[in-house]
């Protein structure tokens, strides 16, 4: 039981700091966005 | 508007994405790290898909605007698995196969139901919000979790020198992107950088992965010593 409850932790603990560096990288948002898979160019953003 | 400089990254990085799935086939190691090779193959189908929507509806396309992210979350989702796959090698000796899976599903439960909170009171284009804030949020999981991996390796000394090679690049690749999206919101007016950048960014995974296949047999190892110190 408690090591089912510690991966739930860790899972809780690595989306929270996953977030939490979303929010600082992302701090001074100017619109743009983060599209980091494959080739291709991205659209252009529609605002 | 794209030029010929943007279309032959592009087909750069379809080629080498080619390449891992053929060098990983011709080591014989495709069913070993088949998680590699799926999000190698789906990347693949994606650049193709991609350009086939391109050519067809033009780059301010609904059509194409639409491909383009959801192809996009698509294959984070592969990325994500990829990672995992890698946690599984790694931690492999452990015994802790099933925690790895149990811990991959509940993070990807957490990420979407955190993603869906963001968005939940979007009424226009809900599924469209939803697909792109999933995207972008399993992204920086993956960042994390990729980093997380690394020190796993450098605790349990982890010595296979093609799984060491795969993280290492994994880190450069995630950590590239992030470094490229931060220095996009602080300088935007060096967009025309900011734009161009992810497209070399892109090859570099594969040629990674593909050196990795090449250069390194399945029982190549590392000296412990050559990765870190660490006192125990």
């Amino acid at each position: 039981m408690s090591r089912k409850l510690a991966v739930l932790f860790m899972a809780m603990v690595v989306l929270a700091g996953a977030m939490g560096l979303k929010t600082i990288v992302a701090g001074r948002n100017n619109g743009t966005v983060m599209m980091a898979n494959g080739a291709g160019f991205p659209p252009p953003i529609r605002k | 508007m794209p030029g010929p400089f943007d279309y032959s990254i592009w087909i750069l990085c379809i080629l080498l994405e080619a390449s891992v799935v053929v060098c990983s086939l011709l080591r014989r190691s495709f069913r070993r790290y088949f998680t590699l090779n799926l999000y190698m193959l789906a990347s693949l189908a994606t650049g193709v898909g991609r350009y086939v929507v391109l050519a067809r509806s033009g780059l301010n396309s609904d059509e194409y605007t639409y491909f383009y992210y959801y192809s996009d979350a698509i294959l984070t989702i592969c990325l994500y698995f990829a990672l995992m796959g890698l946690y599984s090698f790694v931690l492999e000796e452990l015994g802790a196969a099933t925690y790895v899976r149990t811990f991959s599903m509940l993070l990807l439960a957490g990420t979407a139901l955190f993603s869906y909170g963001v968005i939940h009171q979007s009424e226009n284009r809900m599924l469209t919000l939803y697909v792109f804030e999933l995207s972008q949020n399993l992204y920086f999981v993956g960042l994390v979790l990729t980093y997380l991996l690394w020190g796993a390796v450098l605790k349990l000394r982890e010595t296979r020198a093609r799984v060491i090679q795969f993280i290492l690049s994994l880190g450069v690749y995630f950590s590239l992107y992030a470094a490229n999206y931060a220095l996009d919101n602080i300088y935007p007016n060096l967009n025309y950088i900011w734009v161009h950048l992810p497209q070399l960014i892109s090859t570099l995974l594969p040629i990674a992965w593909c050196f990795a296949f090449l250069r390194f047999s399945e029982d190549a190892r590392l000296a412990p010593a050559r990765l870190a110190v660490i006192p125990r």
